[in-house]
């Protein structure tokens, strides 16, 4: 394992007709870390994946995943990448264990590692009951998590989370978030946004609170509490993205 | 009227984006592409004195209401198409449903806004498509400004009640019969009503010109709707400034009468959408594993799969099997082929299945452009975020269509092995120059279906870029371009078989150049047209 970080970008980017969408972002996230971003809606979470992703190309700076940039190295560097958006795309008429096959095939995976993997994450995630129908009658919930084991079938180094706990219940949050620090443990970097502040207390390592483009605060939450006079991490992140009225009381 | 004025409101948005801009632009540069094409054949029509007199005799002197009835025929046809096809897509499964079903409106209220965006359409569609023709007579029969006031109501009259009753029939089933039979025949229902129209539309602006005037010349009045009859009867007698008020009253109680049976379905509406929701999805294939590893081989099966486990694409193909045979039946453009005496028969008989398969292909081919990359939009992040070389999914995606494109070439060979009594020899020299035609349809395809002026990527997904009508129009003409050189030669034989007899020794002497040079030509064109395809699907894949 060398010193350099898993994702690192300086200065990065990017504009939408004359509007920064995320601006002079430097970011380094460590091999085997899981970095939570934060921020108000619109504040560039989604836009910042997207460029990590390789889907958007950066009006400014740059970025390294694993010491790669999309530009020079997109194929392998993709190899290497999983992305879980927001709105998981799926195909509705293919079966769950169809979708997964066609990442696979994506990804390059090998069949026997597909089907094992597969059937684990399936039975892990509780998907394996409606592996085999299709994926139109499936609530958002079960979309969600049929990508994320799509994604984790391809044993991604780093891995890009949008928004993955909404929609899940409460047993899928939790089964989520083990999963996720099983990741964590054997080497997969993970960068996830969320709304959910109590899930970035509760899983990340490190936090960094986006508000407008721009990077306001970045440390573990016990570092960011502390910064903010002990306070709850829902007063860090209203300060920091300066729309808070002040601590709620009580 | 809120939901009203947001859809004028999004219409008028339109020009706002880009995006809108282009879909805006394609819709009334397609529409008015057609409305041309349809004026330029009738124009061509009404300049033969030979047949307007023919059809003024055969009719006793009425045929200028023969000819409006026949003109507005389109309105009740598109009314037809879109009501089967789209608005019943609309009725119960817009996304827009949730909203409006949880918003505190009448439960009519919805499947109105349904009706007026269908009508909105149709009425498009139809003005495109009658009143070129209509204004045509009109202006023929020197008729005056009433006439034309009314135009715009004989549109409306042709369009708006079919369209109601065929939307308050629906509502009704749904409220009473929801289930997996009735999807399966509402799909079926869809399905026949866009390959139905589609083909009307084909053989209206590629068949002979003379023929459409010709058939209500030799066999008198055609038999019309009695809606159409009152409306033209209306039209007729408005051109020689008179108002009939026994058509108007007819027109305006039609419409009236239609409106009011919606009204009276439109409150089932609510019940309908929850027990539509309700019945079961119709086919679900259940499967195990399997799959292979192989990208291309993935991507393949992943289309194909898509087709099998979708019921109503599955139905679409055999819809399509029962229209070309159909065709192939009542000899639809072939008929003058078969029975030309100085072509051999096995000539005749190839010429006749090369016609009705190229005109299968045309009816398919640009639902198959979707497959390439449309019909993948919200899956494009998907493609854009692995580490897959994008010629290989291309290759996959083309595969897929190729087998699929066997279907109209399976469906030929068999009908003109049937209703045309071609022999094996005959029918295996058509295969094989048809072989040569799917892998040029191919070539084409894979070109006009990536290009990025024709379906442009967006943030994460991809989106029709220049509108249908333009994609089809560039998908046609570059198929006909591609296929020059078999026309070319075609009429290169017909000259020389002015002059010269030709015999069934020699046509079967040349049947296998014939065949070689046609797979060499696809061959080269799928080559050409891969290669291409290959750069603009990476184009398509690349970051924004």
């Amino acid at each position: 394992m060398t010193d350099e970080p898993a994702i690192r970008t300086r200065g990065l980017g990017r504009e939408f007709a004359g509007r920064w969408a995320v601006r002079s972002l430097d970011l380094a996230v460590a091999r085997g870390e899981l970095y939570g971003f934060l921020g108000q809606n619109g504040a560039g979470k989604t836009t910042t994946l997207r460029l990590l992703a390789g889907l958007l190309r950066p009006s400014a700076g740059e970025l390294a995943i694993l010491g790669l940039d999309h530009g020079r190295h997109g194929r392998a560097l993709k190899q290497q990448l999983g992305f879980v958006p927001d709105t998981p795309p799926l195909h509705e008429y293919l079966t769950g264990r169809q979708y997964v096959a066609l990442v696979a095939s994506l990804w390059h995976v090998p069949r026997r590692d597909r089907d094992e993997r597969c059937e684990r994450l399936f039975a892990l995630l509780d998907l394996a009951d409606a592996a085999d129908e299709l994926c139109k009658g499936w609530s958002h919930g079960m979309r969600k998590k049929l990508h994320l084991a799509a994604v984790l079938v391809t044993a991604p180094a780093v891995l890009l989370l949008d928004e993955p706990t909404t929609g899940l219940d409460p047993v899928s949050v939790r089964r989520f978030k083990d999963l996720v620090r099983e990741q964590c443990r054997a080497g997969t970097t993970v960068l996830l946004s969320t709304h959910v502040l109590d899930t970035a207390e509760q899983v990340c390592d490190r936090i960094g609170i986006l508000a407008r483009g721009v990077l306001t605060a970045e440390g573990t939450p016990a570092e960011l509490r502390a910064r903010h006079g002990g306070r709850s991490l829902e007063d860090v992140f209203l300060a920091a993205t300066g729309s808070g009225d002040g601590p709620a009381a009580g | 009227m809120g939901l009203l004025r947001a859809d004028l409101q999004a219409l008028a948005n339109l020009p706002a984006t880009a995006a809108g801009r282009r879909q805006l632009l394609g819709t009334l540069f397609g529409l008015g592409m057609l409305g041309a094409l349809w004026w330029s054949v009738v124009a061509t029509m009404h300049q033969d004195p030979h047949l307007v007199a023919m059809l003024h005799r055969s009719t006793h002197g009425l045929s200028l209401p023969t000819l409006l009835g026949t003109a507005l025929l389109p309105c009740p046809i598109a009314a037809t198409w879109l009501g089967l096809a789209l608005a019943q897509r609309q009725l119960f499964e817009a996304p827009e449903l949730l909203l409006w079903r949880s918003a505190p409106i009448a439960g009519w209220r919805a499947p109105l806004q349904v009706l007026l965006r269908a009508s909105f359409l149709s009425l498009l569609w139809a003005s495109a498509l009658a009143a070129p023709w209509c204004m045509t007579l009109l202006a023929e029969a020197g008729a005056g400004p009433l006439a034309y006031c009314l135009l715009p109501v004989a549109l409306v009259a042709g369009t708006v009640p079919l369209l109601a009753m065929l939307l308050a029939v629906q509502i009704v089933l749904v409220r009473f019969f929801a289930g997996r039979v009735l999807r399966l025949v509402l799909a079926a229902t869809a399905a026949l009503a866009s390959v139905g129209f589609s083909t009307w539309l084909l053989l209206g602006l590629f068949g002979s010109a003379e023929q459409r005037l010709a058939a209500p010349a030799t066999t008198g009045a055609p038999h019309l709707p009695w809606t159409i009859e009152a409306m033209a009867t209306l039209l007729a007698t408005a051109a020689r400034g008179q108002l009939e008020p026994d058509a108007l009253r007819q027109v305006l109680g039609w419409l009236g009468l239609s409106l009011a049976l919606f009204w009276f379905a439109a409150r089932l509406h609510p019940r309908a959408v929850e027990r539509h929701l309700a019945a079961e999805s119709p086919l679900r294939r259940r499967r195990r594993g399997g799959w292979p590893t192989s990208l291309a081989a993935v991507v393949r099966r992943k289309e194909l799969a898509q087709v099998l486990q979708q019921p109503g694409a599955l139905l679409g193909f055999v819809t399509f099997a029962v229209l070309v045979f159909a065709l192939a039946d009542r000899r639809v453009l072939v008929g003058p082929l078969l029975a030309d005496r100085r072509l051999p028969a096995e000539l005749a008989q190839v010429a006749a299945m090369a016609t009705l398969w190229f005109l299968a292909v045309m009816l398919v081919l640009y639902a198959h452009m979707g497959r390439l990359a449309l019909w993948d939009g919200p899956q494009w992040s998907l493609y854009q975020s692995a580490p897959a070389l994008p010629r290989t999914i291309l290759r996959g995606k083309l595969e897929a269509t190729a087998v699929l494109l066997a279907w109209p070439l399976l469906l030929v060979a068999a009908g003109g092995a049937h209703w045309y009594g071609a022999s094996p020899r005959a029918v295996l020299t058509f295969v094989g120059i048809a072989v040569g035609g799917t892998l040029t349809a191919l070539g084409v395809l894979a070109v006009v279906g990536t290009s990025p002026r024709l379906v442009q990527p967006t943030d994460g997904a991809i989106a029709q870029g220049g509108r249908g009508f333009i994609a089809a129009l560039v998908l046609v003409l570059g198929f006909q371009l591609a296929l020059a050189p078999a026309l070319f030669a075609w009429f290169e034989l017909e000259r020389h078989l002015r002059t010269t007899r030709l015999d069934a020794a020699t046509v079967r002497a040349f049947a296998p150049w014939v065949v070689g040079g046609a797979l060499l030509h696809g061959l080269v064109v799928a080559a050409l047209g891969t290669a291409l395809g290959a750069r603009n699907f990476r184009r398509l894949l690349a970051p924004r």
